[in-house]
């Protein structure tokens, strides 16, 4: 087991490397200055280059590369252009909301995708099993904004249960209430993966059920409900499970959409919102740690295969 | 089994902890009666007002900071942080006298030598200092500085008072320690009726009441006159998405919202859960031409081709929907501003692609390509080239777009080789002088002998008759020489919750909220 630990982590981190290199060379790919953006409209030619001198974005690029690179070793991101704060904070400050979010969306995508599925799959080709699978299938297909706009049209602004967007961190006046900003954006969010995992569950129990060992099981005289618990959701988890690593990476990255629509302050605006402000060490900063996260998810998963079924070889 | 028990019981803590903070939703308590909360579009750049021309920190930072001027409701300076000056014959010699017993935030009173220090780093790295043309500014006594120019400069009083990208007021030590570099939010101090709190990026910034403040005496009347904060709280929170901001003020968890998209006016202005603010300071549309490099450098006839064959009233209406929320005006200042003039309009609107055709064979024009940047950060401004290719077409100037976001376009037009026209708008302006066609080294480089000649005659000169009617010639040549096409007066629209009063009906340029209830 140490064996491969130490293996993937070294593999890791050459993507790593490659992934930083690659971010840095692709961001000052783009067009568009920072300078010229936060002087705004009426700024000079002059005034733009004086402020490019100031940030230290004249220097040539593999310059710039190597002291990113050199501070982002030691934990130093940088400071953003735009906010003036380390990024460091910045992504401090993003991901309290952004795993937060995550984190209550992943219990709704459990809560709802594997009940749902089991039952589909405990029905299979019945009015109710058609039903979920056509629901599911709706459901994958609209867009989280839409869902979003809609959820905030009925239950903040005609019923005035919850709140329409913002969030508050749970360590301001408020505390766990506060959780509550969050509901409607993770139901938005939660709404596609639930789906998905709803039609993953399904498919991976029915191959489960199909094996010979459910089959003996039933022989042996074990209740029908203790062969679906015991013996195809456990095996059929292992997919799922799978999929929940990479959902969970998943939503912390691709929640921009719904932190747009909520006007949350997470991770995934503050980046597009540095995109558009041409604030490069965000940037950076925001997709090395999502790199970061997605390596070390995927290291996890892979480990507990291991636990979920003891026949997985990790060498 | 165990394991799926334990996974359940996992499973029901966490919807029990969801619940419990759902059902612990906060009751409207006083506190919150006391905070006003204003959704903005988006994130502000730094709110040091001297430095930047967004308009977002300008909003915000007005409440802190002052001027030693500020406009009233006609657009008039009146004296704010000065109690009155006088200027010596030749207009070179501004002697301002300034108020007494008025306290920064951090308690110091403000002294002569703030105002010096503050006013020089303004002249020296301000986004709009350099308009001033300013030789010295020095303390000549404890209550008055002297500005002395380098010529005249009759927009003097104007620019002082204008608090985009203006001459705001900070502590000396403050400005002296910032320097170039934008001053800290931790040093965010002022005079105004608001103190700095806190900044707390893609969340909010906030504001309190300033309790010492020295508001004036004389009624308020713009952001001149006296200032009462009447609410605590003042929180600007940036909700980028238009729906989200109309949402929240539907639901009561916004007290304001700004710039909603004119589309969903038709269907806000009757909703009772909101009380719309049409602004009352148009921002216009513009559309550059290059005077630098290209095509239409120089060459005037291909220029007025290009401006007959726009029909602006349809550009507007596609662009920006209501009829309410655009005017189709020519004059570069609105109606009933001080420096409305009609001169050279006939030439605005016309709507006529024969005349383009004609105009544009007399300038020797044969169907090349003519390259107009523009960004899709603006629907507006990406909609109005649209129309405008179209409509040029008929006249059989072929007009290339080249779509991009914002900050490349920023970039790109600043290369004069690399565009023939971009589109961008413009903000209330005080002042002719700090209209961006008017500054030569803004992208599009319009300086020509006689457009020189005009400014000098604009600002050589205090007396404002002199100066409206050099503008007048200068706006008839801008409709000759056509450094940018006006596209036309948009009306952006803000909504506020029905129980927020506030002292105007029409929503100024930079809204203000004291003297405010709700």
């Amino acid at each position: 087991m140490l064996g491969f630990i130490v293996k993937r982590t070294g593999a890791a981190l050459a993507t790593l490397v490659a992934a930083s290199v690659l971010i840095f060379m692709f961001i000052h790919l783009i067009p568009g200055e920072p300078a010229a953006v936060m002087l705004g409209d009426a700024a000079t030619p002059e005034q733009v280059a004086a402020l490019r001198t100031r940030l230290g974005l004249d220097e040539p690029l593999i310059i710039q590369y190597f002291y990113w690179a050199g501070n982002a070793l030691q934990g130093d991101l940088g400071r953003s252009i735009f906010f003036d704060e380390p990024v460091t904070t910045v992504i401090a400050d993003g991901a309290e909301t952004s795993i937060l979010l995550a984190s209550i969306t992943m219990i709704w995508v459990v809560l709802i995708g594997v009940p749902v599925g089991v039952i589909a799959a405990m029905r299979r080709g019945s009015w109710l099993d058609q039903g979920l699978s056509g629901l599911a299938m709706l459901l994958a297909s609209i867009p989280t904004f839409w869902v979003g706009l809609y959820l905030i049209l009925v239950f903040a602004a005609q019923l005035g249960w919850l709140p329409s967007s913002g969030y508050p961190s749970i360590f301001d006046e408020g505390g766990l209430a506060n959780l509550r900003y969050l509901i409607l954006p993770s139901l938005a969010l939660a709404t596609p993966n639930a789906a998905l995992i709803l039609r993953l569950t399904r498919a991976s129990m029915l191959d489960v059920s199909k094996e010979d060992y459910v089959r003996t099981a039933r022989a042996k005289g074990i209740s029908p409900r203790q062969v679906t618990v015991r013996h195809i959701l456990r095996n059929a988890l292992l997919v799922v499970v799978s999929a929940f690593g990479f959902t969970f990476a998943a939503l912390i990255s691709e929640a921009v959409v719904t932190e747009t629509v909520f006007a949350l302050p997470g991770i995934g605006r503050t980046v597009v919102q540095s995109i558009l402000r041409r604030d490069y060490p965000v940037i950076q900063g925001v997709i090395l740690v999502i790199v970061c996260l997605y390596l070390v998810l995927n290291l996890l998963v892979d480990i507990s295969y291991r636990f979920l079924d003891p026949r997985v070889e990790l060498e | 089994m165990n394991a799926v028990r334990k996974t359940r019981s996992l499973m029901l803590s966490c919807a029990a902890v969801i619940a419990l903070a759902a059902a612990g939703a906060l009751p409207a308590g006083e506190a919150e009666a006391a905070t006003l909360r204003y959704a903005t579009i988006g994130e502000p750049p730094s709110l040091d007002i001297q430095m930047g021309t967004a308009t977002l920190a300008t909003t915000i930072g007005q409440n802190m900071f002052e001027t030693l001027y500020a406009f009233d409701e006609a657009g008039a300076p009146q004296p704010m942080l000065a109690e009155g000056e006088t200027i010596s014959e030749d207009g070179k010699t501004i002697v301002i006298t300034l108020r007494t017993g008025v306290p920064f935030h951090n308690g110091a009173e403000m002294t002569a030598e703030d105002v010096a220090a503050s006013l020089n780093r303004w002249i020296e790295f301000g986004a709009r200092g350099q308009t001033l043309n300013a030789s010295s500014v020095e303390a000549t006594g404890d209550n008055e500085v002297t500005i002395t120019l380098a010529e005249v400069n009759g927009a003097w009083k104007s620019l002082l008072a204008f608090p985009n990208g203006g001459p705001a007021i900070y502590p000396a030590d403050i400005v002296t320690a910032a320097g170039g570099e934008p001053i800290k939010p931790e040093n965010y101090v002022g005079t105004g009726p608001y103190k700095f709190v806190e900044w707390r990026p893609n969340r909010h910034v906030e504001l309190e009441k300033f309790e010492d403040y020295a508001a004036r005496s004389e009624p308020s009347d713009g952001s001149a006159g006296a200032k009462e904060a009447t609410i605590d709280t003042l929180q600007f929170i940036p909700v980028g998405d238009v729906s989200t901001r109309v949402s929240g003020v539907q639901a009561g968890d916004y007290d304001y919202a700004e710039y909603i998209s004119g589309d969903l006016y038709g269907i806000l202005k009757d909703d009772p859960s909101i009380a719309p603010h049409i602004s009352s300071a148009p921002i216009f549309g513009l559309m550059f031409l290059n005077s630098k490099e290209g095509i239409l450098a120089g060459n005037w006839k291909l220029r007025q081709a290009i401006l007959a064959g726009l029909n602006m009233t349809e550009a507007l209406q596609i662009s920006v929907g209501d009829a309410e929320l655009f005017a189709a005006e020519g004059s570069i200042f609105p109606e009933g501003n001080v420096w409305y003039s009609d001169a050279g309009t006939e030439n605005y609107n016309q709507n006529d692609p024969e005349k383009a055709k004609s105009l544009a064979a007399e300038a020797g024009y044969n169907g090349e390509p003519i390259k107009l940047l523009v960004s899709t950060n603006y629907q507006q401004h990406f909609d109005q080239a649209n129309v405008f290719k179209q409509q040029l077409a008929k006249a059989g100037i072929n007009v290339e777009l080249n779509v991009t976001d914002w900050a490349t376009l920023l970039k790109e037009r600043g290369e004069p080789g690399s565009w023939d026209m971009f589109m961008t708008h413009h903000g209330p302006s005080p002042d002719p002088v700090l209209l961006t066609f008017m500054n030569a080294s803004y992208p599009g480089w319009w300086t020509t002998d006689e457009r020189n000649a005009d400014l000098a005659k604009l600002v050589g000169t205090s007396d404002l008759g002199e100066r409206q009617a050099a503008w007048a010639t200068t706006q008839e040549l801008v409709y000759e020489q056509i450094p940018a096409v006006k596209v036309g007066d948009v009306f952006s629209f803000d909504i506020a919750s029905p129980q927020l009063q506030t002292t105007w009906e029409r929503a100024p340029a930079f809204p203000y909220f004291w003297g405010a209830t709700k």
